[in-house]
Formats: C-alpha cells, sequence, structure tokens
C-alpha cells in the first residue's frame, strides 16, 4: 500500500536520507529502528510530507496506494497531501507536552479532525470524540474532553494524540516514539493500544523507535537504519534470531539485558574508607564524628565492611502548596488531619511526598532507586544533596558535597563557558570556599584535562562549547564535572535515559569504570529495571512516597516480595 | 530521531569560533551598520569640529534653503542647521547611551537580584515597578523633571528610572528561569558563591535577550530624549538637540520646510539604523 521507493532527503549539502527502500501493506507493523541521526524520522516526516521546507528529495519516490505522493526533484505538493494527512494517514507524535496545544481542550483539538474532514454535526462530533476516547482507553472521556492539556498525565495525553489520529480509522499511522517520554508501565499499555488498533481498525503503521525490545513487541517487520541507509530489513524475529549486519548485533547487544550482570564491586574493596578529608573545618570534624561513630556501629554488624557515605534515618519531604485559602478550615492535608491554624494564615500546607525514607548507601556501592515518576525518587534525591529544606527526619553525609549527574545532558552544562572552564569551575569553588584547597591556575587546567581523558574524551574538547557535543560527550563532561572534586557519593538522576541505546551502555561502562577506580558510592535513579540491574549492588523500590522495598539486586529480581515490584519487574 | 530535533532546537547557532566568524553579515545587519556608522561618525565628530559655528548667527544667511555651503540649509537665526544636527547628533546619542547605560546596569542589578532569590525583595521590587509601568512615561519624567529641573543631566536621570522597569521585568523572568536549570542546581551543589552564580554563570546566558531589549531601549531612549527637549523639557536652547531643533522647525515649516525635514530625517535615519542593526544580529548568521 505504502511504497518509498530510492529515497534519498538531502539538507543543503548533507544527505540525511540515503536510497530508503521500505514497503508497507495493509495490516501490517512495519518498525523502522536506529540511533538519533539515522534519518529514521526523516523518512517518517517526508512521508507524512511534514519535513521542513529545506529538505530536498534528491531520488526516488513515495507511492501511497498507487498514487505519487513526492517525487525526487518536486517540492512538496501542500494540496495534494492535504487531502491525506488526517483522513488517510495520520501521525504520532514523541512528545505528548509539545504535540497538544495548550490553550485549547482536549476534545476541542481532536474534533478539530473531525471538523476538517467530515460534515458531522457538532453534536456527533462530540459523540465521536467521546467514543474515540472510549477505545483508546481514557476511562473519564466526558472530563478529558474538556480538560487543557496540562490537566493531564503523560499518558493520558499520549492516548488523547492516538485518539487524534485513529479517529478517521486513516490507513497509515506513524508512529514516532510516541512511548519514549512515558514510564515503563505507561509504555506499554500504549503499546498494548497501538497493537489492539492495528488489529481492529487494519491499517498500516510505521512504528519508530530507537529501542529495538519495543519494535520486537509490536512490530511484524523492522527495517534497521544507520546513517540514513536501511542496512538491514526483514521479519522481527529472524532480525533477534541472526542479524546479519554487525550493526544490528550491535544494537541488540546494547540493549541491557538482564544476563550480563555486573561484578559486584563491593567484594573489591574490602579495607575500611580513608576519605578525602580536604574540606572546611566544620564539615572536617562533622565527618570525623560521624565517620568514627559509624566506625563503632558497623563493627557490630560484620556484614558491612566500612561505614557508610550516607545515611537517611526516617526522612519525610515535603512542599508548600500554596493553594490554601484562609477559609478552607475544613480541607484536611496529606495525612487527614485538619489544616492548622498557622497553614491557614500563611496560605499554605505541607504536601508530603516522600515518607520514613530509612536507608545507607556504602562505599564503592551502587544503590539504584526505581519507580514510577511522581513517586518521589526525584525529590528524595533533591533533599539528600540539600537542594529541598522541607524535611523531616535525618540526613547524615561522610562525604564531602556529593555531587549529582543529571538526566538531562542538554540542559545540565552551561551553553556559555568551554568544556576546560566548565571542569574548572568545581575546583574553583573548592577553593573559595576553603583556602587550603585552592589551587593553581596551572593545576586546575591539569586537573580539567587529566578529567577529560579520565571520562574517555579527547584533549581537544577542552576548548569547545557543550553546543558543538553529542548527547553522550555531554554526559561524560557532566561525570567529570560531578568527580573532579572527588565527591565519593554520586546521584545519578537517570544518567542514560536520554541517550541512544549504544551511548547508554558506553555511559554505563564509563560509570562502572569511575566507580572502581575512584572507589564511589552512587545512589542511581532509573526507571529502566535492566538497567538499574546491570548497575547496582542493591535496589530500593519506590511507591507514592514510601519505600516498599530494600535489597540485594538478585534478591530482588528472584523473589520480589512486593506485588508492585513483580507489577515493575514483569512490565520490564 | 526525536533527540536530534532537540539538539537542532536548543543550539540555534554553532558557538566557539572567533569573533569574526560571528558577525552576522545579513542584509540588515549591513544597512543598520552602515547607516547607524554615518550617524555615529556624524555626531562623534560634531563634539569636536563642526563645518560653522553652531551657534554664530547671520542675519543675511537668515533661511537659506540647501545648497553646497549649507547642504540642510539654514535656521531663522541663518546658523547651519548640519552643523547642528551634527551636534544634535552627539547630544541625542550620547544621552541615549547613557540612559541606557544606567537603566541596563539597575536593570540586571535589581533583574538578578529579584529573580535569583525572590522572597519579600522580590515582591516589593515588582511592585515599585508596576506602579513606576502604571503611569504613562512622558508624564512621570515631567514629573521628574519638574522635581529636579530641566537640562542634560537630568534627562538622564529621569529618563534612566523611567526605563529601568522594562529591564528588570526582562532580566527577572531570564533569572527565575534559569535559576532552576540544571548547570544552575549543579553550580550551587558545588558550593559556586551566589555572587558569582548571578553574574558569571547567569549573567551571560541571559546577553541574547538583554541584548535584544537594550537595542529597543536605545531607540526608545533616543525618541524620548527627542520628545522631551521637543517639548521644551529636556536639552535647552542653544544647545542643540535634535527634539529642540524639530520644535524650532515647526514654526518655519512653511517657510522653510527643509529645516524640520532635515532635522526630522536624522531622527528617522538614527533609528531606522539602529533597529536595522539589532534585526541584523538577531537573525543571525542564517539568513
Amino acid at each position: 500500500m505504502i511504497k518509498i521507493e530510492d529515497l534519498s532527503v538531502a539538507f543543503g549539502e548533507t544527505e540525511a536520507v540515503r536510497h530508503v527502500n521500505l514497503d508497507l501493506v495493509e495490516g501490517e507493523i512495519l518498525g523502522v529502528v536506529g540511533e538519533s541521526g539515522s534519518g529514521k524520522s526523516v523518512t517518517a516526516l517526508t512521508l507524512m510530507g511534514l519535513a521542513a521546507d529545506t529538505a530536498r528529495v534528491t531520488t526516488g519516490r513515495i507511492l501511497f496506494d498507487g498514487v505519487t505522493l513526492r517525487e525526487a526533484g518536486s517540492p512538496c505538493d501542500k494540496r495534494l497531501y492535504r487531502s491525506y494527512q488526517g483522513a488517510r494517514m495520520s501521525m504520532v507524535f514523541q512528545e505528548p507536552m509539545t504535540s497538544l496545544n495548550p490553550t485549547q481542550r482536549a476534545g476541542r483539538q481532536v474534533e478539530e479532525t473531525l471538523r476538517l474532514h467530515t460534515g458531522l454535526a457538532a453534536a456527533e462530533r462530540k459523540e465521536k470524540v467521546l467514543e474515540a476516547f472510549r477505545a483508546v482507553g481514557l476511562r473519564e472521556p466526558e472530563k478529558v474532553y474538556a480538560s487543557y492539556p496540562h490537566q493531564l498525565s503523560g499518558g493520558m495525553r499520549q492516548r488523547v494524540m492516538i485518539a487524534m489520529a485513529v479517529i478517521l480509522e486513516p490507513e497509515l499511522i506513524v508512529a514516532d516514539e510516541p512511548t519514549t517520554a512515558l514510564d515503563v508501565t505507561i509504555q506499554n499499555q500504549i503499546i498494548e493500544l497501538l497493537r489492539k488498533i492495528n488489529e481492529t481498525q487494519k491499517n498500516a503503521m510505521l512504528f519508530i523507535t530507537h529501542d529495538l525490545n519495543l519494535a520486537r513487541r509490536l512490530c511484524h517487520r523492522v527495517a534497521v537504519m544507520k546513517d540514513g541507509r536501511v542496512v538491514e530489513q526483514g521479519p522481527v524475529e529472524e532480525i533477534f534470531r541472526n542479524p546479519k549486519e554487525e550493526y544490528t548485533r550491535r544494537l541488540i547487544e546494547a540493549v541491557p539485558s538482564r544476563m550480563e550482570r555486573r561484578k559486584d564491586i563491593r567484594e573489591v574493596f574490602q579495607e575500611p574508607v580513608k576519605g578525602d578529608f580536604r574540606n572546611t573545618k566544620e564539615e572536617y570534624t562533622k565527618r570525623k564524628v560521624a565517620v568514627s561513630g559509624a566506625e563503632e556501629r558497623t563493627s557490630q554488624e560484620s556484614a558491612q565492611s566500612a561505614a557508610p557515605v550516607l545515611e537517611v534515618r526516617n526522612l519525610s519531604v515535603y512542599y508548600q502548596d500554596g493553594n490554601v485559602s484562609f477559609l478552607s478550615g475544613d480541607r484536611k492535608n496529606w495525612q487527614g488531619e485538619r489544616l492548622s491554624l498557622r497553614e491557614r494564615l500563611s496560605g499554605t500546607k505541607k504536601e508530603w511526598v516522600v515518607s520514613g525514607a530509612d536507608f545507607e548507601i556504602y562505599p564503592g556501592e551502587s544503590l539504584g532507586l526505581v519507580g514510577e515518576s511522581g513517586c518521589g525518587k526525584t525529590s528524595l534525591s533533591k533533599a539528600i544533596l540539600g537542594m529541598n529544606c522541607h524535611i523531616q527526619g535525618e540526613i547524615r553525609h561522610h562525604s564531602i558535597r556529593p555531587q549529582m549527574i543529571f538526566q538531562d545532558p542538554y540542559s545540565s552544562l552551561n551553553p556559555t563557558k568551554t568544556i576546560g572552564w566548565l571542569l574548572q569551575e568545581p575546583l574553583r569553588a573548592a577553593g573559595a570556599l576553603d583556602k587550603s584547597r585552592a589551587m593553581t591556575k596551572g593545576d586546575m587546567v591539569a586537573a580539567a584535562y587529566d578529567m577529560l581523558r579520565k571520562v574517555g574524551l579527547e584533549e581537544s574538547y577542552f576548548s569547545r562549547r557543550p553546543s558543538q557535543l553529542s548527547g553522550g560527550q555531554r554526559q561524560r563532561v557532566s561525570i567529570g564535572q560531578a568527580l573532579i572534586t572527588s565527591p565519593g557519593f554520586l546521584v545519578a538522576d537517570e544518567p542514560v535515559s536520554a541517550l541512544d541505546v549504544t551511548i547508554q551502555a558506553q555511559i554505563m561502562e564509563l560509570l562502572q569504570r569511575l566507580q572502581q577506580e575512584m572507589r564511589l558510592a552512587y545512589l542511581f535513579i532509573s526507571h529502566d529495571i535492566n538497567v538499574v540491574y546491570r548497575m547496582c549492588d542493591r535496589i530500593m523500590v519506590m511507591k507514592e512516597g514510601r519505600i516498599i522495598e530494600i535489597g540485594e539486586t538478585e534478591e530482588i529480581f528472584e523473589h520480589p516480595r512486593e506485588d508492585y515490584t513483580k507489577l515493575l519487574l514483569r512490565e520490564s | 530521531m526525536g533527540r536530534t530535533f532537540r539538539e537542532m532546537e536548543r543550539t540555534p547557532r554553532e558557538e566557539g569560533g572567533s569573533w569574526k566568524d560571528r558577525i552576522p553579515w545579513n542584509k540588515y545587519f549591513l544597512a543598520g551598520l552602515v547607516m547607524t556608522g554615518l550617524a555615529l561618525a556624524l555626531g562623534i565628530l560634531g563634539l569636536f569640529w563642526t563645518p560653522y559655528s553652531t551657534t554664530a548667527m547671520s542675519a543675511s544667511e537668515k533661511f537659506d534653503p540647501p545648497s553646497l555651503l549649507h547642504i540642510f540649509g539654514t535656521d531663522n537665526f541663518g546658523r547651519d542647521i548640519f552643523s547642528r544636527v551634527m551636534k544634535g547628533l552627539g547630544t541625542t546619542i550620547g544621552i541615549s547611551g547613557l540612559v541606557v547605560l544606567f537603566s541596563g546596569s539597575a536593570g540586571i542589578l535589581l533583574g538578578a537580584l529579584t529573580g535569583y532569590f525572590g522572597g519579600l525583595a522580590d515582591e516589593i521590587v515588582m511592585r515599585v515597578t508596576d506602579a513606576v509601568n502604571g503611569f504613562p512615561s512622558i508624564l512621570l519624567t515631567l514629573v521628574i523633571i519638574s522635581l529636579l529641573g530641566s537640562g542634560r543631566q537630568n534627562v538622564i536621570i529621569s529618563l534612566g528610572i523611567v526605563f529601568v522597569p522594562s529591564y528588570v521585568r526582562i532580566v527577572r523572568s531570564e533569572y527565575l528561569k534559569l535559576r532552576d536549570a540544571d548547570y544552575i542546581r549543579r553550580a550551587r551543589l558545588l558550593g559556586v558563591k551566589d555572587v558569582r552564580i548571578l553574574f558569571v554563570h547567569i549573567l551571560p546566558n541571559i546577553f541574547s535577550v538583554f541584548w535584544v531589549s537594550v537595542m529597543i531601549g536605545f531607540n526608545n531612549a533616543i525618541l524620548a530624549e527627542s520628545g522631551m527637549s521637543y517639548l521644551g523639557i529636556g536639552v535647552q536652547p542653544p544647545e542643540a538637540s535634535l527634539g529642540n531643533m524639530l520644535s524650532d522647525a515647526q514654526g518655519y515649516l512653511q517657510a522653510a520646510p527643509w529645516y524640520a525635514l532635515s532635522v526630522g530625517l536624522s531622527i528617522v535615519w538614527v533609528v531606522l539604523g539602529f533597529s536595522l542593526f539589532s534585526e541584523g544580529i538577531r537573525r543571525g548568521k542564517c539568513e
């Protein structure tokens, strides 16, 4: 039904897509798999007639049901496309946040499609939208209809997007990474939904993803793309069982699998901590006291070989909710207590997001923290790092200035600075806080070069700026920045989830290598169970602000006690 | 490839390279550069040398139309208009520059502090700027001038005060946005001192936004200064300023249309040139 013949697309001089041949028959789901920059999205956008005007088709053509939609040399025929878009082909985008208009109610936006392509009356249109909402599994269609996008969760928004895409029962649906921005459990529901739609509506589906595992679960056939070319194409199981191309094999291997469990690093380090005491005086004494106290304790707990770098005792974290009116005296707070006079006077109440967290982290250890988004993972980590002071309970650090690796490598580096400057800044800051740690300029530059090498970047990166680096390279710089003051303890908040699979594997390797070299303790936050399995010694499962299970990785994976843990494990 | 899109979004232009590579050679920039450059050169030159004295009157040369001797003609006192325009350009551009410098730095300071720290000080400063914004700006300058008296220095002060709120708002909103950026969070985690975060870590990131408002502010300052001098509350005669010259010229629209025309077009020239210049910078290299 869809035929893409020898398609090449170029932006100026650079070719993004090179001689791609794809075809799709009715009722078939074709997965297009590749890393960022492989040309998979450009192919899809060109097929949909949505590619930027600067994109030129240099060879080949696109056929839809025998009609030529686009041909080499001729510009995009907007008129022709308009008669196809929406009615006969539609698209689901990656970002459910940005693909819906924030100023319009969800129902209206879906209705828009009907208004453009059908002659239905207003009441019929609404009925049809509600029907579509029900079909995509939105439980309260009336409520969703009247909601603005920001009032809906990510999963709900994506369902609205899908409803919009399928409401006219198009013959072709292009889904561009529809689940990448979503949680694992939601991801699965969306995949199921797409499968169900495909079965009932019998439309052809082009599923674009960087995740081979997802493609395996949904698609009938897959095409693997690299550098704008299709390197391999075939039935999905066949590709998985005997990949012909080296690249495909690498992609399959890069997906973190439970088979490759990491070596237990704690076995490597059995001797007690010798901390780095270069720090301010107060912190020094605090730490010293804490360490000696901890040593006494651990001598009794023979199971652990060293004093913890972090102890968290009965920690609760709350936010000030500013929307309390003075008159709302009958409102109850999170714990079911009546609002106090003080809360009513100040117009704020406490919204508890983490309650009763109790754990410790030992040197050289990775503690995984898993749970769905909104379960309090990030709030907990922020509290630990002192970025949120609304806490109750106790946090005791026995490391100096613990650092953090952020999820998004595109926003965690100051875009106006050079890499060298960024790597030296932690040293400058440490020097400014404590004169005894001050270093000469030359030493700092040397340390920065040293760190560049350590995180696997060439020296030439020293004078570059973040915008000239890829996501993986940025994450390396980010890690270097966190480690250059040798903090001993790091919080890694989804450090690989924004990266391509092969890059993910490299970054995880780097983190593990550095952990061994520098004897780091990690608090590793992730929603990806497989990543956690590969990285962590112990795992902590969080649900609705509470830590419901904590234990050795193997233990959790083989004998999960809680139903929720089982669910998480099954979903991934 | 979603991620690469994001990458494209977030890196509108390649940074790095020497400043020479970063000059946006587009037609807006070029036209603006030529026009502003000429005005600026004439203005600066006018401070030291003019073809004729700007105050010397000559009854015999009253209302001479433009000629090779007096290319903009002469005014009601027989003074050379071109010389006076040169002098006026210098006055106007100088005053506007100082106004922008004053209000811009005050705006950065107040905006940075309020945006980054928030709290009570933020509340107070914002309400004050609201109050200032509530008055029509010309009324407010009138009030300040009537308190301080007219004259070059007081024009700068009053316009500076009136212009501060717009900068505070822009700078504050940028700081508010960036204060929660991951890289600023990291800087805090590293223990970087607040002052350093404010002016070393954040400030360079708001320059692109700030620069645009400085450009607009400069143009507004030129118009405002001309307006004030036109109304007689700005630079006082016999000192030449584009505004008070325009006010003089108004009386002789019939007798000497070139007077009003040459002065008015000079103002248009400066403002248009500067607009084009800033537009060229804003568009950057891609066009």
